[in-house]
């Protein structure tokens, strides 16, 4: 059931260039140059404002993208206990981690320019710093576990758990007082942005998404190869 | 007044560039070092070096 018997060796042995990755580094660095050259500099913020176009996508990749698909493919595996759903939640937990890591590493940079302070202790700060250590334990379970069938359901359920702070997250401005600015695109009216900006926002947030899926193709071949290494593994035992 | 601060802009926008290249590294080497280890077991089993070679 766990097993890795779908990949053939010969295949998986080849190694690949994926054109995907290829295509989305090549999205960010037309996104990097969009931003920092050609999007006009915000009158009150300045340019610490282009964080926005680094942090806002990942965040929203990261969390509603990533971590959605890491609760629907975790419930998924408790449903069918198909291996390939529990390697698609993993995958989309790792590849997460490191956009919510970019979203932790970007505030505080915005955060210390705009509000004078690197961190506060707000609602929405906190709960994604809170989210990211339960990711890492998520992770961290995961190599804990040596039996595949127990660590995946495990992982599962602690991967819909974590999921369930994510909208907490979305909603934490608008349920507490918090220093963190209203969403400015994900919200029921327009963005409120001038087109241009809008213009590079959303190039910004497609160049992201095809990274996640090129980030997540590769770490689901990397969990495949590892468990059938495993499986040799225990034929060779 | 706007502010001067595109110092800041340009930490956070290497700081990221850094996260995401660190990643696509550990991925690539993770693979490599799984595929190695994949066509090590997969290898026939070498015969045992005979007393008589090399004397």
């Amino acid at each position: 059931m766990t097993s890795a018997s779908e990949p053939t060796a010969p295949s998986i042995l080849r190694p690949r260039r994926d054109p995907l990755l290829g295509v989305a580094i090549v999205g960010i660095a037309l996104l990097y140059v969009r931003a920092l050259a050609f999007t006009p500099i915000e009158a009150r913020q300045g340019a610490a404002q282009k964080i926005l176009y680094i942090h806002a996508t990942s965040a929203i990749v990261g969390l509603y993208v990533a971590f959605g698909l890491m609760a629907v493919a975790s419930l998924l595996y408790l449903w069918l206990k198909d291996a390939k759903l529990d390697r698609v939640a993993e995958s989309a937990a790792e590849v997460g981690l490191v956009y919510t890591t970019a979203v932790l590493v970007t505030g505080p940079l915005w955060g210390k320019t705009i509000w004078g302070a690197w961190w506060t202790w707000d609602a929405r700060l906190t709960s994604t710093l809170f989210l990211w250590f339960i990711i890492v334990g998520y992770l961290l379970l995961r190599g804990a576990v040596e039996e595949p069938g127990r660590r995946a359901r495990y992982s599962a359920v602690l991967g819909i758990l974590a999921s369930l702070l994510v909208p907490f997250i979305h909603l934490s401005v608008y349920l507490f007082r918090t220093l963190h600015p209203m969403p400015i695109v994900l919200k029921p009216s327009a963005p409120s942005m001038p087109p241009e900006m809008q213009t590079t926002f959303f190039a910004g947030l497609l160049a992201f998404i095809l990274l996640f899926a090129a980030l997540l193709r590769t770490r689901y071949r990397l969990a495949t190869l590892r468990d059938l290494v495993a499986d040799r593994d225990q034929e060779h035992r | 007044m706007t502010p001067d601060n595109g110092a800041y802009a340009t930490a956070a926008y290497v700081l990221v560039a850094v996260v995401y290249g660190v990643y696509v590294v550990s991925l690539k080497l993770r693979e490599r070092r799984l595929r190695e280890r994949l066509a090590r077991l997969d290898a026939p089993a070498r015969p045992a070096p005979s007393r008589a070679a090399g004397a």
